[in-house]
């Protein structure tokens, strides 16, 4: 069922962004819709649930406003005369609490794009992110601040 | 100031500082000092280059430039991954032999 | 209405572009690979998307619309994934750049002259 809407969905998204709707079009948007199934067939094991769904836009709109903040605070410090000053640079290890792949993954991701965080590399047994900060206060703030920020609301998405 | 006057000044303004923003690039891609320095540059350039191609499709009104925009983004990121496996390779060969 | 889009889409157009600007400022003037993959991951993604967003804005078509947010859902993605792979690429393999291969020249030389 859930196969089908996504299928529907597709097709009209090739529609779309084609701009045109004719028929023989539709019947190569289905074409391309049946292949990106087939090919994803084994990611959505899990069913989707409308409390997700909300999690997952909450997860967006924060992304959103903390990525042009990042941006913003970026070209602060680079404007600054005196870089010396402002940049103390520092990599810490950060102990992951969401252990699947997907979830460290999309953590990973969202913390190299807000402010002042850079994921580096993860430990071999996943238990450490490592992640790089450009203007570091305390080991322990930093931790707190990504427990509970990101890696809370993705764990309630995946959850 | 009608839509078509403001098109034309952002756009001119927009061209202008990515031109420089271009040559910024270039500065850090010859200097170095690393390999993964000029990368990233490189990186840095393609993103660049595409933020040009969309300032021409708003200057031009050509929107179909947008999907060379979206191409120039993807091929960018294929070149990164590669070189970034590049420089891991060439690290184990030097430590090899 | 259509004209408010337009200028709209002008002022997004200058932002992307400032921020592009600014990511290229911070690329020469950090002063190591990491502090200036912050000023490329962020400030370069976002003058991208910016510019991406700025075209249907005044365009008014829905396709390009469309398009762009894809451009932009794309470019977010895999920002942060070369970002990152290229930091565990320079940490895990460190090279001195050009003065490894000046020494290199220089040893080659000694072997041929004598």
């Amino acid at each position: 069922m859930r196969q089908i809407v996504l299928g529907v969905a597709l097709v009209l998204l090739w529609a779309a962004i084609t701009a045109n709707f004719s028929t023989p079009n539709l019947a190569l948007g289905a074409l391309v819709a049946l292949g990106a199934l087939a090919f994803l067939r084994r990611s959505f094991s899990q069913p989707l649930h409308f409390r997700k769904l909300r999690a997952l836009l909450g997860l967006s709109i924060s992304f959103c406003v903390e990525l042009m903040l990042s941006a913003i605070r970026v070209a602060r410090v680079v404007l600054t005369p005196d870089l010396d000053r402002v940049l103390r640079p520092a990599i810490f290890a950060f102990p992951l609490g969401v252990k699947s792949d997907a979830e460290i993954a999309t953590l990973a991701n969202l913390i190299t794009l807000t402010p002042g965080t850079l994921s580096v590399d993860v430990s071999d047994d996943r238990t450490m992110l490592y992640v790089h900060v450009l203007q570091h206060t305390t080991r322990e703030a930093f931790i707190a601040e990504l427990q509970n920020g990101f890696e809370r609301q993705v764990r309630e998405v995946f959850a | 100031m009608t839509p078509a006057d403001a098109i034309a000044l952002a756009s001119t303004i927009a061209l202008a500082m990515l031109g420089l923003a271009l040559f910024f690039t270039v500065y850090r891609i010859v200097v170095g000092p690393t390999l993964a320095d000029r990368v990233l540059a490189l990186d840095l350039l393609t993103v660049l280059a595409m933020g040009f191609v969309g300032a021409m499709a708003i200057r031009t009104g050509i929107t179909l430039y947008i999907d060379i925009a979206i191409a120039l983004a993807l091929l960018g990121f294929l070149a990164t991954v590669a070189f970034a496996r590049y420089i891991l390779s060439r690290a184990a060969l030097k430590d090899k032999g | 209405m259509e004209d408010l889009a337009i200028y709209l889409g002008c002022l997004l157009l200058v932002a992307g572009a400032g921020f592009s600007l600014l990511a290229a400022v911070g690329v020469v003037r950090l002063p190591d690979l990491l502090t200036r993959m912050h000023a490329a991951s962020k400030a370069g993604a976002v003058g991208g998307g910016l510019i991406l967003l700025a075209v249907p804005l005044v365009a008014l078509d829905a396709s390009v619309a469309l398009r762009a947010i894809l451009g932009v859902l794309f470019l977010l993605l895999t920002t942060p994934v070369s970002a990152h792979l290229l930091a565990r690429a320079s940490l895990t393999a460190p090279d001195r750049g050009t003065p490894m291969i000046k020494i290199n020249e220089l040893e080659r030389e000694k072997r041929i002259s004598p």
